[in-house]
């Protein structure tokens, strides 16, 4: 078999879109306008999601975290810190949540266990020392530019080829059906193209505009989340706040740092994101009920970027309504053959979502090959520089 | 809002490389990484630069700004005036892609060789409690492999078979906790003129860390454990 | 790691854009090194003519004790004494002894340097002069 799958986009759901296609046997080529993880990825929280944090709202999207989490710490122990994550009841109110959190929890298959206040105050000694509760679940913290860059060497290793500073410009059809991409190369400015059998849109929040080259409509709703980084690690494990998703509930740790998010607000260009001044008083604001002092460090970063997350058609909700779980459309469907657009989920269920659109690509092409990304183990992302 | 003054290195590999002055307006608190994307935004798609997470976890937005090498992101606006230009070049010492990328395969092969872990046990957590079900806590090494030490050291300027402070660092590391890792072929790698015996002494890799990794600290120390070394095979009789 | 010509490479240990203190000691250590290299050879040349008779050493004596030769007299107490006491320095430091302070010492290996370079100079122009 010798069919070119040309992946649009190097953040974590197209790294591992090419993963996936390479160990299916099928020959990749990535397009990405700028650095691997430059966009969304790059500018994550950081959360190796346990699922925890969408168990009571989202159980879907919260069922997939939970079995990726447990995957990706089988086949990226390089990318990852072990550090598992609390849920902190601040007040009365979060209190009241409890019960309801861990039978969430066990619905989803999410293991967590409330411990006693005084260990975990003993475990994380800068906690707000008034928490009224705390339940443990197996998050972990990952870095984003290691994640993307590990699932690409590891594609590289199988054969596909990875163009970065490589800019998608149009589309190349041949009659209804999509044969290829123009491309330029944005250090020599040289334009070519180049041929493909199936073309898969993975820009995230930018896959809109990437879809609307090819003449069709993605309901992409790119989320845009505000992050501030401060000059010491508070704590170890991943703090959230024992209640519904909102702004500024969670405290990622990640090797000196410690960042607190979100917000988040629909942005119309995620090229460049100005940062909402009255976010960042929140987030302080927020950080300060589990942290006191948290900003005693100095603040070290402050960043934004926008989610990609999938619209219901006819829904007007975003935001923290829209679901994080991921949505594979076969254009065929719009009435273009040969493209493919895999957006929404969270970076931690990368891996399922490329599962899932490899297997559109090889229905399209009627080929049964299963997926093997479970169980292979992923090189090092030093390897991507070999 | 002010406006800033940055004087970008602009060219490509073959042609002649230029100061180029962009201006763009943006709040105080904003910092380096933002000013530079937003000129590719909005003025200029053919800048060429790296970045990722804009937190300094990932190592990719080195630059040298007035001269000394720092992470844009975290790169406060507020340390310069908006009346005198923001000077940012690429790193040095790495093969020039234009504008300011460079080609930062060199390092990370010579860390690859190393085979440095870049997870460890969080050294804080050690003495303490953990709760069931939670066997150890990790978090990773400090270094984040973003080459500023490589651009700031003289040495690398006059000698490219130069190991580096990053890599003599990641060695040094490995030695005192070699997680199933070769310190024989540690050793090895270091305890050569290009490797351990080549650092003058300069300094400028720490002052420029951006991470904690100290690695003028640590090529002393490797050092030391080099010559301990000698002195365990002249008393043990060769070998 | 290939990127300008070599000469053009190699040249960039004298840049001192973005240095601080330990890149300025070691342009200092370098400089000086190599002035003290060059001194050498000069030196040896010179003691060449005392095997040319006491003329000839006579008249180079002479000369030596010229306002211009008792300055350049000076720097060289300087070189070396910069060169010997940054050794020092750059020894302990390249033991990983010290680095912290690694500043510090700088400034205070420059500051006996222009003390004991002025105390000499100060002699040599009331004892030669």
């Amino acid at each position: 078999m010798s069919y070119h799958v040309i992946v649009i986009g190097a953040g974590s759901t197209g790294a591992a879109v090419a993963h996936d296609l390479a160990l299916r046997g099928f020959r990749v080529t990535v397009v990405e306008r700028g650095e691997v993880a430059s966009g969304t990825s790059g500018r994550n929280h950081c959360l190796l999601h346990s699922g925890g944090r969408y168990a009571m709202r989202d159980p879907e999207s919260a069922r997939e975290c939970i079995e990726e989490n447990m995957i990706l710490r089988r086949i990226m122990p390089e990318a990852l810190e072990l550090n598992d994550g609390l849920f902190v009841a601040l007040d009365e109110q979060d209190l009241a949540w409890k019960e309801r959190f861990l039978a969430a929890c066990e619905e989803c298959g999410i293991p967590a266990r409330e411990i006693p206040v005084r260990q975990a105050l003993a475990l994380e000694p800068h906690l707000n020392p008034n928490i009224l509760a705390a339940v443990q679940v197996p998050d972990g913290v990952f870095e984003p530019f290691r994640f993307c860059l590990s699932f690409l060497a590891t594609a590289r290793r199988n054969g596909a080829t990875v163009l970065t500073y490589t800019e998608v410009v149009d589309f190349v059809f041949q009659g209804r059906t999509v044969a290829g991409v123009r491309v330029r190369d944005r250090r020599t400015g040289e334009e070519r193209v180049i041929g493909g059998d199936i073309v898969v849109n993975a820009a995230g929040p930018w896959s809109g505009r990437i879809a609307a080259m090819a003449g069709v409509d993605v309901p992409v709703v790119p989320t845009a989340g505000v992050m501030i980084s401060v000059g010491r690690r508070w704590n170890r494990m991943v703090i959230n706040r024992l209640n519904m998703p909102g702004d500024g509930d969670i405290i990622v740790p990640q090797r000196r740092t410690a960042i607190i998010g979100t917000t988040s607000w629909r942005v119309e260009d995620p090229d460049f994101i100005p940062i909402p001044e009255d976010h960042v008083r929140l987030l302080l604001d927020r950080a300060e009920r589990f942290i006191p002092g948290y900003t005693r460090g100095g603040i070290r970063g402050i960043f934004a970027v926008a989610r990609p997350l999938v619209g219901r058609r006819g829904v007007a909700a975003d935001g923290r309504e829209l679901s994080r779980t991921f949505e594979c459309f076969d254009h065929a469907a719009d009435g273009v053959e040969g493209f493919v657009t895999i957006t929404g989920g969270k970076m931690t269920t990368a891996r399922a979502m490329a599962e899932k659109a490899v297997d559109v690509v090889c229905a399209k092409l009627g080929l049964e090959i299963p997926c093997r990304t479970r169980e292979v183990p992923l090189l090092s992302y030093r390897a991507f520089f070999d | 809002m002010p406006t800033w003054q940055l004087r970008l290195l602009r060219g490509r590999p073959g042609g002649s490389p230029r100061l180029e002055i962009y201006r763009v307006e943006l709040p105080a608190e904003a910092y380096l990484i933002d000013a530079v994307e937003k000129i590719w935004a909005e003025q200029d798609r053919s800048l060429l630069f790296r970045h990722a997470c804009h937190h300094a976890s990932c190592g990719a937005c080195g630059v040298r700004v007035n001269g000394r090498e720092r992470l844009m992101c975290i790169t406060p606006l507020r340390e310069f005036s908006p009346d005198r230009p923001i000077q940012v070049e690429p790193l040095r010492h790495f093969p020039w892609l234009g504008d300011l990328l460079v080609d930062v395969s060199p390092m990370m092969r010579r860390m690859a060789e190393v085979g440095f872990a870049i997870v460890r046990q969080d050294e804080l957590t050690a003495d303490r409690p953990l709760p069931e079900g939670i066997e150890r806590i990790t978090r990773f090494e400090d270094c984040i492999e973003c080459g500023l030490c490589l651009s700031a050291c003289p040495v690398m300027a006059a000698d490219e078979a130069y190991l580096g402070p990053a890599t003599l660092a990641a060695i040094e590391r490995m030695l005192k906790e070699p997680r199933g890792g070769d310190t024989a072929r540690l050793l090895t790698l270091a305890d050569d003129p290009h490797g351990a015996w080549r650092c003058h002494s300069a300094m400028e890799c720490t002052a420029v860390c951006p991470s904690n990794v100290d690695p003028a600290s640590a090529i002393g120390r490797l050092r030391r454990r080099l010559i301990a070394e000698r002195f365990r095979r002249w008393i043990g009789g060769g070998r | 790691m290939k990127e300008a010509p070599r000469w053009k490479r190699a040249s960039g240990w004298v840049d001192l854009r973005g240095r601080r203190e330990g890149g300025l000691a070691f342009l200092l250590m370098r400089l000086t090194g190599i002035g003290l290299v060059i001194y050498l050879f000069i030196h040896l040349y010179v003691l060449r003519l005392l095997a040319q008779g006491p003329e000839a050493w006579d008249a180079f004596i002479a000369m030596a004790k010229s306002p211009l030769f008792l300055a350049l007299d000076g720097l060289l107490i300087l070189g070396i004494l910069y060169h010997a006491l940054n050794g020092v320095r750059v020894t302990l430091l390249g033991l990983g002894i010290g680095v912290p302070h690694q500043a510090r010492l700088f400034w205070g290996v420059m500051a006996l340097t222009l003390l004991v370079t002025a105390i000499a100079a100060y002699a040599i122009f009331t004892i030669a002069g």
